[in-house]
């Protein structure tokens, strides 16, 4: 399966040509959600990171139990299409487990994270990468990567975004324009200036 | 078929009670002793965050009322069933009830006061009064330019013809205006009162006359025609008692005609600026 | 007293702006008169920074010429003297320079101008010690001519851990109209040599220099033939605004830099205006106390614009007459400058201890511009001499973002007005400037 994974495709892919937000159009809506203050922006890119690796981690250790084909009871059973499932049932436990984890340990990571975490839960951006490590069929290793640099990338976007968000906020806006609909559209533009990166790989 | 589905129930039901007890688990281990009454509390509250409460915000709050700092009706936005809702949840004393609302104690509107000088610098109270006082005649009335509605978090505030108008069913007295207020003439008051002196310069009643229509000349009018101990006097001008019952009602505004009109109802104050022509131009002598 | 002794180029500071019509040609040739003696005068009784002072006369009190009316209110604040002799008729609140209402006292005069006799005698400031001059200088009332109007004693006094080594005199005059400083250096030279000297002796400094800006060829020239007894550097400063501020004026004749939220005593120096050494002298020398300045009433619409040596207290409508009135209806009356001036609402405002001009703009002199949106030019930037961004700056005080505004250091702006005068959209920043000033300190102060 992997042998001669592109370890570099696969990271600087993740980070700008395939980046979930603005090329795959996942995870929108924290992107929308949380994008209004820089540092609110670095909490839930910091939070995203974490969770994507951790996700991409465990789903691709289970997953690569689900390949194998089961005996049951004298059944041979392919589960594959349990992927989902059991995904969404995995980070949802893990990402729990970790914010407790977490606030019990490390106080005040926890508050720089914590309130976002449960926004991360059910994120399909998380969700996303899990599922495309599965189509790929990636290892462990080139997973986990994989997860950690689309955390990157999200948080690349959701940075600058927000940093063009408050630059927006001081301009005056006309009326029809003002709020979400500025940042759509600036959205957008951002979108398309990362289709430059498009051919690197 | 039928056996894939079982084991995928099977299968799928297994891992989620494994995690299920493993969450259990975990968060039995790394158990944080937190108060569950704080999360009750903050879901009871308006959530505005206004800081009406003088605390950072609607958690903050929260928390204070749990720890028994403040009594709960502190929050002047919460209503008297939600204050008494939060006090039961606690099992403890609401506190006494004062309701309070905001009133701009000014009736000097763009047709009432002069514009003494041509202004057309930054469209804000704090602004505008740092530059030689704003462009209105009366230095100590209100500037028209509508910070203290800016700054309302109800959107209680209107401005009317260069005039800032509280709406009293709106208002819920959170002093958010209060403290915006460039020149102090927002004031909180018992919710009930209905009567103000729209008026809170403080100079000699000759000077008043020169610069506006509407003041308060210290006639006394209101405090003949009013209950004892209804109205006070305040340097030149009179003052309602607030924290005297009963406060007086529109039957005084009748009986003492004030020769101004500067003693007015709530609702007859809100008319006479609805009526009065809003201002196209203004036309400015320098 | 920089190693650049001879520069290349007019000492100057990064930044500033040089308005095209600098009006002095109104009034730089004119000599100062002698204003009449008036009937009545309001005198402000807070005409310092800092605590006001103490009202010690009461209603009915006959004053003579010189005489205290107000003892200082603390360290930073200084003592009130009367300008004439006569009798307080009241204290009640006169029409302040800000707009507002302010305390002030009503003397009317008796038309005789004595001087009071409980004025301390004159000093030979080469002899007297500098403790003397200095409590001198104190109870004299002298504050920062200039506009600052902060209590000079309390310059005079550093704290032991700052080290002072240079005296730096204000003459540049950079606002536009203003000549009253002029015309103060060409007519009484001495005056303000000596008061740079008294300064140098109570600080104990040898380095004073007194900055003029090229444009006053014969003020350097009257100063500069009598500067070599009292040990006094001239140096000429290009024709920039705002030479005069007193950052500006430090790094223009030494190189240094006051760092930011400091004061000058930071970078060694302390700095004056000419008109306060003048009255430095007169204090040591005459004993007596600031109860007069020079005022500059100029403006295209004034007849006959001149300088005035006027009493403090003389209400700006005198002042008006004197030059004998107006050719048009003036649209605006400035107190100080036009950059850094007060707009005033009421002729009846009284001339304090920092009027260093009064200003009547009609006409052509005075255009009203609907402010717009930053287009992002960068003149403000260019024009500042402080470094700051104006531009930026004010977008984020119009958002209410003082935090942010604080943080790109909007304190340490001087409100000269440079930025305001590039802004092609002709954007109210000086105003956003002082809002934003305001709501951090009072932020600061709960």
């Amino acid at each position: 399966m992997e042998g001669n994974t592109n370890y570099l495709e696969i990271t600087i892919g993740a980070v700008l040509v395939y980046n979930f937000v603005l090329s795959r159009f996942m995870g929108v809506c924290p992107f929308l959600g949380v994008s209004k203050r820089l540092d609110t922006a670095l909490g839930m890119g910091g939070a995203v990171i974490f969770v994507m690796a951790i996700a991409s981690f465990a789903t691709s250790l289970v997953y690569q139990y689900l390949t194998t084909e089961i005996e049951f009871l004298g059944h041979h059973l392919n589960l594959v299409f349990l992927k989902i499932t059991l995904f969404i049932l995995i980070i949802a436990a893990l990402v729990q487990i970790v914010e407790v984890i977490l606030q019990k340990l490390s106080p005040p990571l926890y508050k720089a994270l914590g309130i976002y975490l449960p926004l991360i839960t059910t994120n399909c951006a998380v969700m996303g990468a899990a599922s495309i490590n599965a189509q790929e069929g990636r290892g462990i290793l080139a997973a986990t990567l994989f997860g950690t640099f689309s955390g990157i990338g999200f948080a690349l976007a959701l940075l600058i975004f927000a940093g063009l968000r408050e630059r927006l906020e001081l301009s005056q806006i006309p009326r029809p324009f003002q709020g979400m609909a500025i940042a759509l559209i600036t959205a957008g533009i951002l979108a398309m200036a990362f289709l430059g990166f498009s051919g690197i790989c | 078929m039928g056996t894939t589905i079982l084991v995928a129930i099977l299968f799928t039901g297994v891992i989620a009670l494994l995690l299920g007890i493993i969450i259990g688990v975990v968060s039995k281990l790394f158990s944080v002793p937190s108060d569950p009454r704080v999360e009750l509390v903050l879901g009871l509250l308006p959530g505005a965050n206004c800081g009406g409460c003088g605390k950072a915000g609607c958690a903050d709050f929260a928390k204070a009322v749990v720890a028994g700092e403040c009594p709960p009706n502190k929050c002047p936005v919460s209503s008297s069933e939600q204050v008494s809702s939060i006090a039961r949840a606690l099992g403890i004393e609401a506190g006494s009830e004062f309701r309070q609302k905001a009133v701009v104690l000014c009736g000097g509107d763009v047709n009432q006061m002069k514009m003494l000088t041509l202004y057309n610098g930054v469209s804000d109270c704090v602004s505008a009064s740092m530059i030689g006082g704003g462009p209105k005649s009366c230095a100590y009335g209100c500037l028209g330019m509508g910070s203290c509605a800016r700054s309302c978090p109800f959107g209680a505030i209107e401005m009317i013809n260069n005039l800032a108008v509280v709406h009293a069913e709106l208002c819920v007295g959170c002093g958010a205006c209060v403290k915006t207020c460039p020149r102090n003439l927002i004031k909180l008051v018992p919710a009930d009162s209905e009567v103000h002196i729209y008026c809170s310069s403080p100079v000699k009643a000759p000077l008043k006359r020169q610069v506006c229509n509407v003041p308060c000349i210290g006639c006394r009018k209101c405090m003949k025609s009013g209950e004892e101990g209804q109205f006070e006097v305040d340097g030149f001008k009179i003052k309602v008692a607030y924290d005297h019952q009963p406060l007086p009602g529109a039957e005084v505004v009748d009986a003492a005609s004030c020769p101004t009109g500067c003693l007015l109802t709530e609702k007859q104050h809100l008319a006479i600026e609805r009526a009065e022509k809003p201002v196209v131009e203004e036309e400015v002598a320098s | 007293m920089s190693e650049r002794v001879i520069p290349p180029k007019p000492l100057s500071f990064p930044g500033g702006i040089h308005p095209a019509k600098d009006g002095k040609g109104l009034t730089e040739h004119k000599a100062v008169e002698k204003a009449p003696l008036l009937e009545d005068y309001v005198v402000l009784v807070s005409q310092n920074v800092g605590a006001p002072p103490k009202v010690t006369v009461k209603k009915g009190d006959a004053v003579k010429k010189g005489d205290i009316l107000a003892e200082a209110g603390g360290f930073v604040s200084a003592a009130l003297h009367s300008p004439t002799s006569g009798v307080i008729t009241d204290i009640g609140e006169a029409p302040g320079p800000m707009g507002v209402n302010v305390p002030a006292i009503f003397i009317k005069a008796d038309g005789l101008d004595e001087w009071s006799d409980k004025l301390p005698a004159g000093l030979n400031w080469r002899e007297a010690s500098a403790d003397e001059l200095k409590s001198r200088i104190a109870s004299s009332g002298i504050v920062g001519m200039g506009g600052a109007a902060f209590p000079t004693h309390v310059k005079l006094s550093p704290p032991p851990d700052k080290k002072i080594d240079c005296v730096i005199l204000n003459g540049a005059e950079c606002e536009p109209y203003l000549t009253a400083d002029h015309r103060l250096m060409v007519e009484t030279p001495e005056r303000v040599l000596a008061g740079a000297a008294i300064m140098g002796k109570i600080l104990g400094v040898e380095n004073i220099a007194i900055g003029v800006e090229l444009n006053k060829p014969d003020a350097i020239a009257a100063l500069e033939a009598r500067a070599q007894e009292y040990g006094v550097k001239i140096v000429g400063l290009k024709v920039q605004y705002p030479q005069g501020s007193e950052k500006q004026l430090i790094y223009a004749i030494t190189g240094r830099c006051v760092p930011t939220g400091g004061l000058p005593m930071d970078a060694g120096c302390v700095v004056q205006n000419v008109a306060t050494a003048a009255a430095i002298y007169d204090a040591v020398a005459e004993g007596h106390p600031l109860i007069e300045r020079v005022v500059t009433i100029t403006g295209d619409i004034v007849v006959n614009p001149g300088n005035y040596l006027v009493r403090i207290g003389t209400p700006v409508i005198k002042l008006v007459e004197w030059a004998s009135g107006v050719k048009s209806e003036p649209r605006k009356l400035i107190l100080g400058g036009p950059m850094m001036g007060f707009a005033q609402k009421s002729y009846n405002v009284p001339v304090s201890k920092n009027t260093s001009g009064v200003l009547l703009l009609g006409g052509a002199e005075i255009i009203q511009y609907e402010s717009s949106s930053c287009i992002r030019c960068g003149m403000c930037v260019r024009g500042c001499p402080m470094h700051l961004s104006p531009g930026p700056l004010s977008m984020l005080i119009e958002n209410e973002k003082f935090d942010l505004a604080g943080q790109n250091h909007v304190m340490d702006c001087l409100e000269c007005g440079a930025c305001a005068y590039a802004c092609p959209a002709h954007r109210p920043l000086v105003q956003h400037m002082r809002r934003a000033k305001a709501e951090i300190r009072r932020a600061g102060k709960k």
